[in-house]
């Protein structure tokens, strides 16, 4: 297996970013074949799209982001809540701004595999989501942001189209260059548009679904999962994440619970089928909250009533 | 009373917990086998709270080392 693109990563990150050489050394320890392998689909991707400069500025971006992150969640700690009140708040002092949200974006693309926690994530959306879709057929993608979720699902599904919606226009246009790297921009489509908007789009179109690290954005996030449940077909399944007590300067719902998200998914509709929900290993000391991610695998339900 | 060198060596020695360690301005984590990610915003908080100073994430981010460190200090504190 090459390992031209992670070499490349590495190298630079530990050069130039030595405070993440533990964070490194951990993430390959949960894995190594298959850190190696998605780690190399990705940073091939983005060596195509943006050359070694783009694996450059892509680590540095991780790096800003991570600090971004681990500074909010220490400032959570001793405030007790999120900085973000209002989705109109984040959306002027983040989303609209295209310099920050790039450098946001690929930060976040490569913390599908150097977070240790997000690359056991990685590993359940290829072992129990993508292997379980049907090889033809349409995927929607709710706020792709970077696009490497559906970039990868078109990758392992050769005969599958997506068509992605994001409200930031960095999104669809990093999203739109990752598909290209990938070899799937003939089989994907991404737009500007509100994801809860989406419930316009016709009833029960969607073969799979995927909708990563949204729900906590929202000031009310049941609607995304009626949204969901308003696209997925009877029974076709969805792979949905969330953060849970995990401050950033962009989340504004607290998910304390994992049951607030499998009870949420119930009341719209869904069928929980899978979850999984994992928190990084080194925290502040002391901490009272664990910042987790959650991933469920979701399925509409068919005339089931109780 | 002692410089911003002096506090600095004693939240090191708290927070990273390494005795021997002699901090200098080029003292990097390259030097210091503990500072990682994770204890250098818990390092980043103490300097906060030992100078009632704050830093923005993208300051946090791009320090390389104890001088770049003792610089943003000074410059805070100063203001």
């Amino acid at each position: 297996m090459s390992t031209e693109h992670v070499s490349l990563l590495m190298e630079y990150l530990i050069k130039k970013h030595p405070r993440s050489r533990r964070g490194v050394e951990e993430v390959i320890q949960v894995s190594p074949a298959r850190f190696t392998e998605i780690a190399e689909m990705f940073l091939g991707w983005l060596f195509k799209a943006r050359g070694l400069e783009g694996i450059h500025s892509a680590a540095d971006a991780f790096v800003q982001f991570s600090t971004e992150v681990n500074l909010a969640q220490a400032r959570y700690e001793v405030d007790g809540c999120y900085p973000s009140k209002s989705f109109a708040d984040v959306y002027a002092d983040h989303y609209s701004d295209v310099d920050k949200m790039n450098d946001y974006l690929w930060g976040i693309y490569l913390t599908n595999f150097l977070w240790a926690h997000h690359t056991v994530i990685s590993l359940l959306y290829a072992d129990a989501f993508l292997s379980k879709l049907p090889k033809s057929g349409l995927i929607v993608e709710i706020a792709p942001g970077h696009g490497g979720w559906g970039a990868w699902a078109l990758t392992v599904l050769p005969e599958a189209r997506l068509q992605g919606f994001d409200i930031s226009p960095s999104s669809i246009q990093i999203a739109t260059s990752v598909a290209r790297a990938a070899g799937v921009s003939d089989r994907s489509h991404y737009e500007v548009r509100n994801a809860l908007d989406l419930s316009g789009m016709q009833k029960e179109s969607a073969d799979g679904l995927i909708c990563s690290f949204l729900v906590e954005h929202l000031e009310k996030p049941e609607q995304l999962f009626a949204v969901v449940n308003h696209l997925l077909k009877p029974n076709a399944i969805g792979f949905v994440t969330a953060a849970l007590t995990a401050a950033q300067v962009d989340h504004i719902y607290e998910f304390r619970f994992e049951s607030e998200l499998v009870k949420m998914c119930e009341n719209q509709g869904l069928r929980v089928l899978q979850t999984l929900s994992c928190g990084p290993s080194r925290t502040q000391p002391n901490a009272r909250f664990l910042a987790r991610s959650m991933a469920l695998i979701v399925q509409k339900r068919r005339g089931e009533v109780f | 009373m002692k410089d911003t060198l002096g506090q600095l060596s004693v939240i090191f020695d708290d927070v990273f917990d390494e005795p021997g360690v002699q901090i200098n301005r080029s003292t990097s984590a390259e030097d210091i086998q503990n500072w990682d990610s994770i204890t250098h915003v818990t390092m980043v908080l103490a300097v906060e709270r030992e100078f009632q100073i704050r830093f923005s994430s993208s300051e946090v981010a791009k320090l390389q080392n104890v001088g770049e460190l003792i610089d943003l200090i000074d410059r805070k504190i100063k203001r």
